[in-house]
């Protein structure tokens, strides 16, 4: 069926990496794994992860994705690699030539990016293969357990899902808790305006916790030793994935960047040149209802190169993350030409959504900020333990304009009391009026 | 330079979490029952026709933003022209559902599941059971001995089939072996590979109905004027599931269906559902000519006996004494009598403070074993309403 060889793509990959070097990429070494699609579909579940312990969810996501390829509503994505060293990436075997070439440039691009930027400095891209298959195998156990099994393992494993992105977002330095005490008695000691007056030394937490599951480890003294290990797993798993969320439109824009450049110095034969370009405007177009990571990425990008040159571009994808990198760089010019907008419903009477802004004097601050909130983690609501009191767990959402999903907020409270097994609240702001759950 | 794995294939690593999911929509369905037995189109229908039931999406709670104003969201449309208060997406009117269907929340995930009625009885009834026959001495001496109909993965321990668990651990032990994903015991260094629950199989035991067992199901309903709509599809709901269920259990079931005002005739199915409303109510009436009936065609020697009975309550006073009469005579020769009361709490009269009708009151000091009596409010009642009459479990 297919159109290469191992060979072929042996003989490409050299190539592609020879360029790569001599632009100065740094990547960690990729490792290509041939599947069929229903592989695919079943690594995509996964998050590619070779190992991964087992959970409902995987086989829902399984099922959705193979529903939409089946009903043809989606292709597959194209690639997908996994932030290790080596970083496995998987080539689809019904794959025509000039797409696994593609593919191998882009991946190239995605190695470089979760070697050198920031975000992932504390990703261990050594070791991560190793720590999901001896999560996995844990859990396994615990499934296998009689006094266990399945039933209770994927109850706190669902719970711990409510939460998983309630984390430090931006893997901050935490300060023990007697170094926090120590540093602001320090403060109120030295404290001649009375500022820090108000301070209470015995409230727990002393600062605002964004760590819900860290927290709930600290604190909990009715967690078995299994639960723990359990939350612990899904706690790490949201840490090691946290920067890719952060940094969706960089990493694609810059994988994006350096496939188009890479296959463009190929020297490709016209059979596989055209089929290339045809399916990177595909991959690249805007998709107008919602922003196409791979397409604003490489459209910064670009626009980088073109004005600072290739240096600041490589600085760019070192220190960045999706928020800092569109407010460096996304002017009020190119916005206008990527024709940015914002929408939304408009309440129960007027179910339509319409425009609310365009860019243009007046609108492109609102446009900026409405952009910033929605990509990342900003668009996932930022939850922290307010509180300890009483056994109860006092949690805030930090109420940014955007209301919770009343529904969705009700059950995932429901679904930390079964991590905390006792009484939690949730503050939060609804219609301008304080809501508690 | 790279390095390239050559395709090797692997086991279908999904194959598990797939059918825990299957699972958990199985369950949603079984919990979904009541909107799905509601729907009109599928009452009356044969048992091979096949049906779709939407079952929303199993969900994955997580802390989101709900869709409004306040949450704008960005688009890119380069080169089209746009303008403030462009309509961009239609949006879905509310759906003004009947009284307590809100609309549909947005981004709902919903599955098509396309089921046979006699599957969708399975689902159901399968935790359910007939009342006991023991009061039929002549028909248990013949009925057939339940029989082991091979095995199946889930059942009761006294079932547990140890030699089929036995060779279903070790197959999954070999197909563990060829992935190595066999743990050794850290003390001993011997193999860890103790029993799955997925391992263990159970005898399936059938109990095969007789051939000569016969069933006949009196369905009564009340059809006189203060029977609403509304409590008349309740009752249509009601008596479809217990039409399902029976005949799932029977291979013959024969239903008599009993329509009353002050007086009780024997109908068929669609006058049954679709007479007009009209009259005054004796309730006594049906369970008399149900008993006619069981003289003249049903000998209790020979038939299993159900009869159920429908109605808002509202029985004319001079009529009770002898309703009690007629119920208490039918209870003894049926396996089991029911009386289901539905009371639509919004359409309660408001002076009307009374939980329950005085018959109920009256009626409530013969229920016994196989008189059972419900209430039914809401839709949401028929299924629990259910599982009081069959459940093996107090519900």
């Amino acid at each position: 069926m297919s159109d290469w060889s191992f060979d072929d793509l042996t003989k490409w990959d050299e190539k592609i990496c020879e360029i790569a070097k001599s632009r100065g990429l740094d990547w960690y070494e990729i490792a290509y794994e041939s599947c069929d699609y229903f592989e695919m579909i079943g690594n995509m579940a996964y998050h590619g992860m070779p190992s991964h312990f087992p959970h409902w969810s995987y086989g829902k996501s399984f099922e959705r994705t193979h529903s939409m390829y089946n009903a043809g509503l989606e292709g597959l994505p194209y690639e997908l690699i996994i932030n290790s060293n080596p970083s496995i990436a998987y080539l689809m075997l019904e794959n025509p030539l000039y797409l696994q070439i593609l593919i191998m440039a882009h991946c190239v691009g995605h190695s470089d990016f979760f070697k050198n930027n920031r975000c992932f400095k504390d990703t261990d891209a050594e070791h991560v293969t190793r720590k999901f298959r001896s999560a996995r195998k844990r859990i396994q156990n615990y499934i296998e357990n009689p006094h266990i099994g399945i039933e209770n393992v994927e109850n706190i494993v669902d719970a711990c899902h409510s939460v998983q992105y309630q984390i430090d977002r931006r893997g901050r330095f935490r300060l023990e808790e007697k170094d926090l005490k120590k540093s602001l008695i320090d403060k109120i000691n030295s404290d001649k305006n009375k500022v820090y007056k108000k301070i209470d030394l015995n409230k727990k937490p002393l600062e605002p916790e964004y760590d819900i599951l860290l927290f709930i480890l600290e604190n909990s003294s009715k967690l078995e030793d299994w639960e723990r290990d359990i939350i612990e797993i899904v706690r790490s798993e949201s840490c090691y994935f946290m920067p890719q969320i952060r940094t969706k439109i960089m990493n694609e824009g810059w994988a994006s960047f350096w496939h188009y450049k890479i296959l463009n110095e190929l020297e490709l034969p016209d059979s596989l040149h055209i089929p290339f370009l045809k399916t990177h405007n595909q991959v690249l177009r805007p998709w107008g209802g919602r922003i196409n990571p791979y397409h604003l990425g490489f459209e910064i990008f670009k626009k980088i190169e073109e004005k600072f040159g290739i240096e600041e571009c490589f600085t760019a994808r070192e220190v960045f993350s999706d928020e800092s990198f569109i407010m460096q760089y996304l002017t009020e010019e190119h916005a206008r030409e990527l024709n940015l907008f914002t929408y939304s419903p408009k309440g129960r009477k007027n179910p339509d959504w319409s425009i609310d802004d365009v860019v243009d004097e007046e609108g492109w601050p609102e446009v900026r900020q409405a952009l910033i909130s929605s990509i990342g983690s900003n668009s996932i609501p930022v939850i922290y333990v307010n509180e300890l009191k009483d056994r109860t767990l006092i949690l805030q959402h930090e109420h940014d304009g955007r209301d919770l999903e009343l529904d969705y907020a009700d059950n995932c409270v429901k679904n930390i009391s079964k991590l905390w097994k006792d009484k939690v609240k949730l503050f939060t702001v609804l219609e301008n009026d304080i809501f508690e759950f | 330079m790279s390095i390239f794995k050559e395709h090797k294939t692997i086991a279908d690593r999904s194959a598990a979490d797939r059918s825990r999911h299957k699972r958990k929509i199985e369950k949603a369905i079984r919990e979904g029952v009541t909107d799905i037995i509601a729907d009109e189109s599928i009452i009356g229908q044969e048992g091979k026709k096949r049906i779709k039931i939407p079952v929303k999406g199993i969900k994955e709670w997580q802390f989101i933003f709900g869709q409004n104003e306040s949450n704008k969201q960005v688009g890119s449309a380069p080169g089209s022209p746009i303008h403030k208060g462009q309509v961009v997406k239609k949006g879905q009117q509310q759906q003004q559902g009947q009284g307590n269907n809100p609309g549909n929340d947005k981004g709902e995930e919903h599955y098509e599941v396309e089921i046979t009625l006699e599957e969708l009885a399975e689902y159901l009834f399968d935790s359910l059971k007939l009342p006991d026959l023991d009061r039929k001495k002549f028909k248990i001496a013949v009925q057939e001995k339940p029989k082991q109909h091979g095995t199946r993965p889930y059942g009761i321990r006294p079932r547990l089939d140890k030699k089929e668990s036995a060779i279903q651990r070790l197959k999954r032990k070999s197909a563990a072996k060829r992935t190595e994903q066999i743990e050794l015991d850290p003390e001993t260094g011997e193999e860890v590979f103790p029993f799955h629950d997925n391992d263990l199989r159970y005898h399936f035991i059938k109990e095969k109905p007789k051939e000569a067992t016969n069933a006949v199901i009196f369905f009564m309903m009340d059809v006189s004027g203060s029977m609403t709509t509304n409590v008349k599809f309740i009752a249509r709901s009601f008596y479809f599931l217990l039409y399902q269920f029976i005949r799932h259990k029977y291979e013959k079931v024969e239903i008599v269906f009993i329509a009353h005002t002050t007086e009780a005739d024997e109908v068929d199915e669609e006058r049954f559902f679709k007479r007009a409303a009209a009259g005054g109510t004796h309730i006594s009436s049906a369970p008399f000519l149900a008993l006619d009936l069981i003289n003249d065609r049903y000998h209790p020697n020979s038939w299993n006996i159900y009869a159920f009975h429908c109605t808002d309550g509202d029985n004319w006073e001079e009529d009770n004494d002898k309703a009690i009469a007629a119920f208490i005579e039918l209870r003894d020769v049926c396996q089991m009598l029911s009386y289901n009361e539905i009371v639509l709490a919004s359409e309660r009269p408001n002076w009307d403070s009374s939980e329950n009708s005085k018959l109920w009151s009256r009626l409530k000091s013969i229920e016994g074993k196989n008189m059972k009596m419900n209430i039914l409010k809401s839709k949401d009642d028929i299924w629990p309403a259910f599982r009081h009459l069959f459940g093996v479990e107090n519900v």
